[in-house]
């Protein structure tokens, strides 16, 4: 809980479809591909929601030059990996967002301010966000996004924060719907499939 | 629709809310299975119902109903046949892993799916008056599988018109209820392949025709099925008519010598002078003995020569008196002898005598004057195709006449009107095949209708082999299985959306399945006739005391009192 009211970064550049948000490296803890974030766009305003789809490590001239040193000692190579100059880079598709209203699964009206606050969703807002299953089509339709890992990644997150008996069905039913929005892409839907499987099915 | 046709519809739906009152409520309260939405189809190819998910496509079947809940109007229909569907048809080129249960769950009913086909029946409108469908529900309706409620409330209560003949498949705790009165004023027909039980069914609708009055019935018994007793296929004992209704039913024979090895208790035999045989009657075995058209024709140049002698004259003839006809009759000799030499076979039947006709033909008209159903057993002659058509045929006739006379008497006073009359023929498409059916007897009652109130039931395995005309005459159809397309051809002529009945036609079970379709059910329907037993006699109104004790000789027998079940 405490790592999930911390935020692990701030937005760095955004817009309605997704947006990119920096941070320190002993700041990723809990990040990663597929995981759900929130951003807070005005206080009593949207939330928006978003999947992590990408982390991205730049060099800096320093690291440039490290890498042609010879014998760099242990604790400059920590410190360069902490203490960067350039911030780790964090790519984010907006999935839906939350208003007075309630939860939309469709594109925010507004997309997030520069140095607005990043936050890991807890796994209520997982469990909520995910009892509907239409923020597939954003996800599978999103240019330049590895969209069937990405989908797939999400739906493991999405089951392992369900009860255990409840993960098996979440799961057929995402592969439900994936079969009905990818009836024109048979090996689309079956390379999604292969990777959400679950590894014990039970045989009932 | 005009006037006509809606009183006729109220008449047999009467108005009112269709739904059963509470009383007649099964008790407990059935929640209607969700089958599918609609997707598409019409009226004339009928709708196609994709399957909900996770409804069992191996628990579907043709022939049951289903009804499709639009917005204001409840549409009853029928499953006529079951189709596999994919989204893509890449699934069917390169198939998923369907091993793993993972992917089978996924992929059944997204991707892969059933496809019901409906044809849709009736209509029941939002004040619950049922009419014939014209419309189709609209696209993504609801459709549940019928409940035992739904189907009451087409088939209503049992009644002094309506008959309980059996349950729609399915669903054991409804009852089909049959108009009686709306099926013998057409002519019936009951089909089936040998063994598929047309016999069974004739003897439950006999039954309910006796029961409710709704006709005097004529049964041409040509196996012994009907009168006494038969043995069933376990080997037990079947009460026939006459033990079910006594005095309203009386047997007649034609061979006593086998009634009474069978211990039947005969009201009446039955001998057929040859002095009463009519050219006519000889025209209607044309094909069962092979006749040609000049014999025919010399048979009534005969019959005008000697009048009713003429058979035992042409018999009995020297070939002098044979030379001498020859000449003065224009007939040709090959004719003649031939003609003679079929006559000739009329002698082989004990119960053809060259007497003077004797009273026991007046006998059984008598009964059917006084309302009594006849059975008219054939013994040991069922088997002699001629002599089976002959006996009807001529009687038939008789009766006709008989009928005739009177309606055109009481068309002064309704009151003289006799009763309706329902004659069963077996191995019908011998009496109405389309070469003889336009001359005979029972092609003419089978187009006549109902003016003369006589009506047929025809039973036959060979519908195909029965004249169009005739067939096309036949309002109530009661088909078991049929195998030969062109029999199924036959008996779905006429029959609206018959082309979606087919496949339901060819599926039924070997046995105990018949599907009922035309004038005296609202909708077409398939089922399962009433169980033959203790529970069918007493609701006939069987004596229980009587019953008890049968029900005790069969413990008895069962337990090998008597050595087993003795067949005849």
């Amino acid at each position: 809980m405490g790592e999930q009211s911390q935020p692990i970064a701030y937005v760095l550049r955004g817009s309605t479809t997704g947006f990119v948000c920096g941070t320190r490296v002993n700041r990723l803890g809990a990040t990663a591909f597929g995981r759900f974030v929130r951003v807070t766009v005005a206080e009593g305003g949207e939330t928006v929601l978003g999947l992590i789809y990408g982390i991205r490590i730049d060099d800096d001239p320093l690291v440039r030059q490290l890498v042609l040193a010879e014998d760099v000692p242990e604790s400059t190579v920590n410190d360069q990996r902490v203490n960067r100059m350039v911030p780790v880079e964090i790519s984010v598709l907006n999935v839906g967002y939350r208003d007075g209203r309630g939860l939309h699964h469709s594109l925010p009206p507004r997309p997030p301010l520069s140095l607005h606050l990043v936050f890991m969703c807890d796994d209520a807002e997982v469990i909520a966000f995910t009892r509907e299953l239409s923020f597939f089509r954003l996800v599978l339709n999103a240019p330049d996004v590895p969209s069937e890992d990405l989908l797939a990644a999400a739906l493991g997150v999405a089951a392992d924060v369900r009860e255990s008996d409840a993960r098996m069905q979440f799961l057929i039913d995402a592969g439900r719907e994936l079969a009905r929005l990818l009836n024109h892409d048979p090996r689309r839907l079956e390379n999604i499939l292969r990777l959400i499987k679950p590894e014990e099915v039970s045989h009932e | 629709m005009n006037k006509a046709e809606a009183e006729n519809l109220d008449e047999w739906f009467p108005r009112g809310p269709l739904v059963p009152d509470e009383a007649t409520k099964p008790a407990r309260g059935e929640t209607p299975i969700r089958l599918g939405v609609v997707v598409g189809g019409s009226l004339s190819r009928g709708l196609a119902v994709r399957m909900e998910l996770g409804t069992p496509i191996e628990e579907m079947a043709v022939g049951r109903y289903v009804v499709i809940r639009g917005r204001d109007k409840r549409f009853f229909g029928m499953i006529t046949d079951i189709s596999l569907e994919s989204s893509n048809p890449q699934i069917q080129v390169s198939p998923p892993d369907f091993s793993d249960p993972f992917m089978a769950k996924v992929y059944s009913g997204t991707a892969t799916y059933g496809v019901l086909h409906v044809a849709p029946m009736l209509v029941i409108e939002e004040d619950g008056t049922a009419r014939p469908v014209k419309t189709v529900p609209s696209h993504f309706t609801d459709v549940f599988a019928a409940t035992a409620d739904d189907v009451n409330a087409v088939f209503g209560q049992e009644d002094e018109v309506h008959f309980h003949v059996g349950s729609p498949i399915e669903l054991e705790d409804t009852r089909v209820n049959l108009n009686l009165s709306r099926l013998v004023e057409r002519s019936v027909g009951i089909f089936g392949k040998s063994g598929t039980g047309k016999s069974y069914l004739t003897r439950i609708l006999i039954s309910g025709i006796i029961e409710k009055n709704a006709a005097v019935n004529l049964i041409f018994d040509m196996h012994n099925d009907y009168g006494w007793e038969v043995i069933n296929e376990l080997g037990r004992r079947d009460k026939g008519l006459k033990q079910l209704f006594d005095d309203r039913v009386l047997i007649f024979t034609l061979d006593r010598e086998s009634s009474e090895r069978r211990n039947v208790r005969v009201d009446g035999e039955i001998r057929l002078s040859l002095r009463e045989i009519e050219p006519e009657d000889l025209a209607m075995l044309r094909l069962t003995l092979d006749l040609s058209d000049s014999m025919v024709d010399t048979a009534y140049a005969l019959h005008r020569h000697w009048g009713d002698e003429w058979i035992i004259k042409a018999l009995s003839a020297t070939p002098d008196e044979i030379e001498d006809l020859l000449e003065r009759l224009n007939v040709h000799t090959g004719s003649l002898s031939a003609l003679r030499r079929r006559l000739e076979r009329f002698r082989r039947f004990p119960f053809i005598h060259s007497d003077r006709p004797d009273d026991s033909l007046n006998r059984l008209i008598a009964a059917i004057e006084a309302e009594k159903s006849v059975v008219l057993e054939f013994g040991r002659y069922g088997n002699a195709l001629e002599a089976y058509i002959l006996v009807a045929n001529y009687l038939t006739r008789r009766i006709h006449d008989m009928y005739v006379e009177k309606m055109e008497r009481s068309l002064g006073d309704r009151s003289m009107q006799p009763p309706q009359l329902l004659i069963t023929i077996e191995e019908a498409h011998k009496f109405l095949d389309p070469q003889i059916a336009r001359q005979t007897i029972f092609g003419t009652i089978a187009r006549e209708m109902r003016k003369y109130n006589v009506t047929l039931l025809v039973v036959d395995q060979r519908p195909s082999a029965i004249d169009e005309e005739v067939m096309s005459q036949i309002g109530t159809r009661i088909t078991a299985l049929l195998d030969n397309e062109r029999d199924i051809q036959a008996v779905l002529t006429g029959i609206s959306g018959a082309s979606s009945l087919r496949e339901v036609l060819a599926r039924l079970e070997t046995k105990q399945q018949a599907i009922i379709m035309g004038h005296a059910v609202p909708m077409p329907v398939v089922i399962r006739p009433r169980d033959w037993g203790l529970d069918f006699y007493r609701a006939l109104g069987y004596v229980e005391g009587e019953a008890l004790k049968e029900k005790a000789d069969e413990a008895r027998r069962d337990l090998g009192g008597e050595g087993g079940p003795r067949r005849l």
